[in-house]
């Protein structure tokens, strides 16, 4: 599989897709040895996740020299929440604003990325059972005017299931990202769960973090050897096997130069985004830099 | 973090809390690296502070937040019970050891094995004063309530008795309530950063307490507080 596909488009709109994709991807300030690089904010721990600090994320990422990114959606959407508001109430808000198709909040938010050249790759959605089907349509209509090539998130293998069947009406995919919980059966923790995710559609892309990879004592360089094709993305952390902790990169058991040197040798069109959730006393915008340093060592 | 570093921290808290002559929580360290936006200022006691910085460094702020202030599916160590009832890292210690790999969570709760006892112990620590802060900060926060004397000695019975022996009189002052919470919440004796002058760090009678008094702040809700108050104030 090609950038084309990887940029999300199987279907008629590919070529032209994948060409727009490749043509951003040489100009792309994060890319380095030909491995795109993005940030998964999370990591900016200080940073809560909210419109009103979406301008310093994008500064931030500029900072760490990022031109692509991997935006939760409650960077984007606005909060209804409040006092004398119930979580219900709320949630229906959400809802009922999602469902209402604001294009032009998108456009918006999508323009302040543009500005500062930076690309949202993906949108980071927890789709629940709360999600009715129009929500979730919406949830993948507003992720494409923000131009992200798909939506990421961390539901079981049920919801996957209900969520196949709509990223293909915006010619997006469905990204699935492990965590390692080995105790529930619905969760999505090693090979066998995402081959099963996989096997749901072929609009469906593996997120792999390897974080959680390792940590459930999952191969990273095996899976990436098997199933590259259709693999969007990988969260790049390290952790420790069995469960242990996370770590600064290169502390950990995942082999993260491995991964990075295999993305790069076999011309694989994963993009790699930075995660971390190791402790750190430096600043966030320090340690991602750190991080991502130490990636361009390993590619060098 | 080395030792030499954290000794050289150590001596610049000591010097920024000398000179400036202000409560060390109102300064800024001048140390490059460190996060004072997200760990906050350092705090007055050095041991405590490299305790802080274990809980930070070894990932746990990032889920439970520096002032345990949980982030999505974390446990909220301010309220957890077993924090509550453990004493000196016994139940905090081996529950980080092991992890907790069965749960019904997103990402189970990792398990610390390869670090040290005392590092475990350091986090456990850090765990109880950060929880001690922020109940002392709820308690005082909470709408005063009317007290029930009768049920305040009750407690006091329970509670307090072992060591109070002359019962509530003998603790008892003439305080106004809100003196008087803040007393009871912080012993005044107790509430000095710990000497290492070698007769102080083997005054067991005062650890005692300190541990006691710390363990009954973690745990007080504000009905017990407020009736305590209503036993203690003389009438």
């Amino acid at each position: 599989m090609g950038w084309s596909a990887v940029l999300g488009l199987a279907r008629s709109a590919s070529v032209v897709a994948g060409q727009a994709g490749a043509a951003a991807r040489r100009n792309n300030r994060s890319l380095v040895g030909g491995v795109q690089f993005g940030l998964q904010p999370f990591c900016y721990h200080d940073l809560a996740m909210t419109p009103e600090n979406r301008s310093t994320l994008v500064h931030r990422l500029v900072q760490n020299g990022m031109g692509l990114v991997e935006l939760h959606a409650t960077w984007v959407e606005p909060r209804f929440t409040g006092p004398g508001i119930t979580a219900e109430a709320a949630r229906e808000k959400l809802r009922a604003w999602r469902l209402g198709n604001p294009v032009d909040h998108y456009r918006l938010v999508k323009k302040e990325f543009d500005e500062a050249g930076i690309d949202i790759f993906t949108c980071y959605v927890n789709v629940n059972e709360t999600y009715t089907d129009a929500e979730i349509d919406a949830v993948f209509a507003g992720a494409k005017v923000l131009g992200a090539r798909g939506c990421v998130g961390s539901q079981g293998l049920d919801v996957s299931r209900r969520m196949a069947r709509f990223p293909g009406r915006h010619g997006m995919f469905l990204g699935v990202h492990n965590h390692d919980n080995l105790s529930d059966p619905d969760a999505i923790n090693n090979e066998a769960s995402f081959v099963k995710a996989l096997g749901f559609s072929p609009d469906v892309r593996a997120t792999l973090d390897t974080r959680h990879f390792t940590a459930a004592n999952g191969d990273c360089i095996e899976f990436l050897e098997k199933h590259h094709d259709r693999v969007s993305s990988v969260h790049l952390g390290d952790r420790r096997k069995n469960n242990g902790r996370s770590t600064p990169f290169g502390e950990g058991d995942a082999p993260l130069i491995e991964v990075l040197r295999l993305i790069r040798d076999n011309r694989w069109p994963i993009v790699v985004l930075l995660e971390f959730e190791h402790g750190t006393l430096r600043p966030a915008v320090e340690e991602v830099q750190l991080m991502f340093d130490y990636c361009k060592r390993a590619l060098s | 973090m080395s030792r030499l570093l954290f000794i050289s921290y150590g001596l610049t808290v000591l010097v920024s809390v000398s000179v400036a002559g202000q409560s060390p929580s109102t300064t800024t360290p001048a140390r490059a690296g460190y996060d004072v936006d997200f760990i906050g200022p350092p705090l007055a006691d050095p041991v405590m502070q490299h305790a802080k910085e274990t809980y930070v460094l070894f990932g746990c702020a990032y889920c439970h937040g520096v002032t345990l202030t949980p982030r999505g599916e974390a446990t909220d160590l301010m309220r957890s019970a077993l924090v509550g009832s453990d004493v000196n890292g016994d139940r905090i210690v081996a529950l980080l050891r092991a992890g907790i790999p069965q749960t019904a969570k997103l990402s189970p709760m990792p398990q610390f094995s390869d670090l040290s006892d005392r590092q475990l112990h350091d986090i456990a620590t850090y765990i109880h004063y950060a929880r001690q802060e922020g109940r002392y900060k709820q308690l005082v926060d909470a709408t005063p309530g009317t007290g029930d004397a009768a049920a305040g000695r009750a407690y006091f019975d329970q509670q307090c008795a072992s060591c109070h022996a002359d019962g509530p009189s003998g603790v008892a002052r003439n305080y106004d309530a809100a003196t008087l919470r803040d007393r009871l919440l912080r012993p005044p004796a107790l509430s000095a950063v710990p000497s290492f002058d070698v007769g102080a760090l083997h005054a067991e009678k005062m650890a005692g307490a300190r541990e006691r008094h710390n363990h009954l702040l973690e745990n007080y809700t504000p009905a017990q507080v407020a009736n305590l108050i209503a036993c203690l104030r003389p009438r």
